[in-house]
C-alpha cells in the first residue's frame, strides 16, 4: 500500500499524523491503559501519598460480601437503564422516523423540535423533567392525584430507574429518529410502490420493506445507544443525585468511590477501587456488545 | 436477547403511526386510495402527540419561571396570571450565567475543533495507506470506541501535568474525546476517488495544502458531523467538568446550573427562570442553525 504514494515527501504526513497520534495517545490512551494499571494499586485521591500495588484485591472487595450489595446494585441498574432505554429509543425512534418521513405539511418543524432535546442539554433537560416530576403539587402529581393516586417519583425506589430511562429516552430520541430517516431515505420509492400494487398492507410494507431495508440503520443505533447507554450517568446525576441507589449505575459508583460525594462506604475516596469498578464496567461494555452485534448480524442475514 | 425482540415491538409501535393498514386481500379503486394518502389525518394527530409530548415540559417550565414564589405554592400547576418577568433579571444576577454560557461555548468550540482536525489528519493517511501499518491504526480507531471509563486517571494525568483546573487541560481531555469519527471519516474517504491525489500531487500541491484545500471541503458533510456528535457531548459533560475544574468561574453552564439548583432548590420559579435562561440562546441558536444541523447529520450518515 505504501508504494502508490503520490506526493513528493513524506515527511509532512508523518509529521501530522505523528503530532496526531501523540495527542491521541498521551490524553485518550494514557488514561484508559492508566486505569487498568491503577485498578491493582491502592492509589488514592491526593498526589504525594505513597502507591502500593495491592495485585486483584480491588477486584476481589468488589465482589465480597461487605460490598457486593452495592456492587450487584449498580450492576442490576446499569443493565436494565441500557438494555430498556437503547429498546425502547429504538422502537419509539422508528415509529417517529416511519411518521416524519411522510410528507406531512410542517415537517421540518417536527423533525427539529423532536432533535431539541439533543441541544439542550443534559442539566436543562435534568431540571425540565425535575419540574414535571416535583413532588408537591408538579403536574404529573397533580395529573396522578385527579385518580387519587400520589407518588414520591424519583425518591420512590421502584419508580426513579424508570422515570431515569423515560427521560432518556426523550433526551436522546432524535439522534435515533435522524440515523433512521437518513436510512429512510435510501429506501427506494418503487419498492413501496411495487409492495402496494401487489396488495401488501401498510403493515406489511413495513415488516417486508422497510425493516429489512433498514436493518443496517437499526444495527447502528443499537450499538450506539447500548454503547452510550451503559456509559452515560450525566442526565441519572441531574436527575437523582450520585447518590441515591435505586438508579446508581456503574459510572456514578465510579465518581463516588473515586472523587467522594457522601458515600457511606469506609472506601470513600479510594481511586483504585474506582480504576477497578471502573474495569468492570469495561468488561461488561465489552459483552454486551459484541452480544448485541452478533444477534443483530444473525437477523440481518436472516433478513 | 430482549435486542432482538425489540426489533419486533418496534414494528408494532410503528404500525400504529403508519396509515391504516387497508384490509389485505380486497384491492381498493385507486382514486379511493390516492384521496387516502392527500388527507392523513391520522398522521397529523400523531404528529400532535408528539409535538405536546417535546413542547409542553418547555412550556411548562416558561409558565413557571413567570410566576412568583407566592403564586407558585399557592397554585404550582395553573397559569400564571400575575407574570414576573423580573424573576429573569433576578436569576441572571445571582447565577453569573452569562459567564458559565461563554466557558461552555469555548469547550465545545474549542474541543470539537481539535478533535474534528485530529479526526481529519489521523483518518485521512490511513484511510489511503498513506502511513506505515495502516491496517493495525484502523483496529486503533475502532479500540477508541471501547476505552474503558478513564475518570480516575484522566483527573490524575491532569494533576501530574500540572494541568488540573486549568482551561487548557479541560479542553485537551475532551478534545481527544474523538470517538466513532476517524471510522466515520476513514468510510467517508474511500468515496473520494485515489485519482484525484494523485492528479493533485502530479500538478504539485504538497500534502498539507491537499488534505486543508482538497480534502477537507470535499469531507465536509463527514466532518460537520464529526464536529456535531462531538459538540453534543462536550455541551452535556458534567461530572468530567466536576472532577477536572474546581475553580466556579471555569465552570460549563451544564456545572453551573447544577450549583444553582444546589442553592435555590426550593425555589422552583427562580430555578425556572435561570433553567429558561440557560435554554433560551440554545433555542435561539438552534432555529437559526437546525436546517444545517438536521439536514448535515442526515447527508453525512447516509455516507
Amino acid at each position: 500500500m505504501t508504494e502508490s504514494f503520490p506526493f513528493p515527501r513524506r515527511t509532512p504526513v508523518r509529521l501530522t499524523f505523528g503530532l496526531g497520534m501523540l495527542l491521541l495517545g498521551i490524553f485518550g490512551f494514557v488514561p484508559a491503559i492508566g486505569v487498568l494499571i491503577a485498578s491493582f494499586t491502592d492509589l488514592r485521591g491526593l498526589p504525594g501519598l505513597p502507591i502500593n500495588f495491592v495485585g486483584v484485591q480491588n477486584y476481589i472487595d468488589f465482589f465480597s460480601p461487605a460490598k457486593w450489595a452495592d456492587s450487584a446494585n449498580a450492576l442490576r441498574n446499569t443493565i436494565i437503564f441500557a438494555v430498556v432505554s437503547t429498546a425502547v429509543q429504538i422502537v419509539v425512534a422508528l415509529a417517529i422516523a416511519v411518521l416524519l418521513n411522510r410528507k406531512l405539511r410542517g415537517r421540518d418543524f417536527y423533525r427539529a423540535v423532536v432533535f431539541m432535546p439533543t441541544i439542550l442539554g443534559v442539566t436543562v433537560t435534568g431540571l425540565v423533567w425535575s419540574l414535571i416530576f416535583n413532588v408537591s403539587g408538579g403536574p404529573a402529581a397533580s395529573l396522578l392525584d385527579l385518580f387519587g393516586g400520589r407518588s414520591a417519583f424519583f425518591g420512590d425506589p421502584n419508580l426513579a430507574l424508570s422515570l431515569v430511562i423515560l427521560v432518556q429516552v426523550w433526551m436522546v430520541l432524535g439522534v435515533s429518529v435522524i440515523i433512521f430517516l437518513s436510512g429512510l431515505q435510501a429506501v427506494p420509492e418503487e419498492l413501496y410502490e411495487a409492495a402496494e400494487i401487489d396488495g401488501a398492507s401498510g403493515w406489511q410494507r413495513f415488516r417486508s420493506v422497510t425493516v429489512p431495508l433498514l436493518a443496517p440503520s437499526i444495527t447502528a443505533n443499537v450499538l450506539l445507544g447500548i454503547v452510550n447507554a451503559l456509559q452515560s450517568y450525566q442526565l441519572i446525576y441531574v436527575l437523582s443525585g450520585p447518590n441515591n441507589r435505586s438508579t446508581q449505575v456503574l459510572s456514578l459508583l465510579v465518581y463516588v468511590q473515586g472523587f467522594g460525594g457522601a458515600s457511606g462506604t469506609t472506601l470513600s475516596q479510594s481511586q483504585g477501587y474506582a480504576a477497578a469498578v471502573s474495569m468492570v464496567q469495561f468488561v461488561l461494555v465489552a459483552i454486551v456488545s459484541i452480544l448485541a452485534l452478533a444477534i443483530l448480524r444473525r437477523r440481518e442475514a436472516k433478513l | 436477547m430482549s435486542t432482538t425482540t425489540s426489533t419486533d415491538t418496534g414494528a408494532s409501535t410503528a404500525a400504529a403511526v403508519e396509515p391504516r393498514p387497508q384490509p389485505s386481500g380486497t384491492r381498493r379503486p385507486a382514486e379511493e386510495r390516492r384521496r387516502r394518502r392527500r388527507m392523513p389525518i391520522g398522521a397529523y394527530i400523531c404528529a400532535l402527540i408528539l409535538m405536546v409530548v417535546f413542547l409542553f415540559p418547555l412550556l411548562y417550565l416558561l409558565n413557571t419561571a413567570l410566576k412568583s414564589q407566592a403564586e407558585f405554592v399557592a397554585n404550582p400547576v395553573g397559569l400564571v396570571s400575575d407574570p414576573q418577568w423580573g424573576n429573569f433579571a433576578t436569576a441572571w444576577e445571582k447565577g453569573d450565567f452569562g459567564a458559565y454560557i461563554l466557558n461552555s461555548v469555548l469547550y465545545t468550540a474549542a474541543g470539537s475543533a481539535i478533535g474534528t482536525l485530529l479526526t481529519l489528519v489521523l483518518a485521512f493517511p490511513v484511510a489511503r495507506g498513506y502511513i506505515r501499518g495502516a491496517k493495525y491504526w484502523s483496529v486503533v480507531f475502532v479500540l477508541v470506541l471501547f476505552l474503558p471509563n478513564a475518570l480516575i486517571t484522566q483527573f490524575q494525568l491532569l494533576l501530574r501535568l500540572g494541568l488540573y483546573d486549568t482551561q487548557l487541560g479541560y479542553i485537551l481531555l475532551v478534545g481527544v474525546g474523538v470517538g466513532v469519527g476517524p471510522l466515520l471519516l476513514s468510510g467517508f474517504v474511500k468515496s473520494i476517488p485515489r485519482e484525484l491525489d494523485e492528479a493533485a500531487a502530479m500538478d504539485g500541491v504538497g500534502y498539507w495544502r491537499y488534505l486543508f484545500t482538497f480534502i477537507l471541503p470535499l469531507a465536509r458533510p463527514a466532518l460537520v458531523t464529526v464536529f456535531i456528535l462531538q459538540a453534543v457531548w462536550i455541551w452535556n459533560e458534567i461530572i468530567l467538568a466536576t472532577v477536572l475544574l474546581a475553580d466556579p468561574t471555569k465552570f460549563p453552564v451544564t456545572v453551573g446550573l447544577y450549583a444553582f439548583k444546589g442553592t435555590y432548590g426550593n425555589q422552583w420559579p427562580l430555578l425556572a427562570a435561570a433553567t429558561f435562561i440557560v435554554a433560551a440562546p440554545l433555542i435561539v441558536g438552534y432555529i437559526f442553525i437546525q436546517r444545517y444541523l438536521v439536514n448535515g447529520v442526515v447527508g453525512a450518515v447516509k455516507g
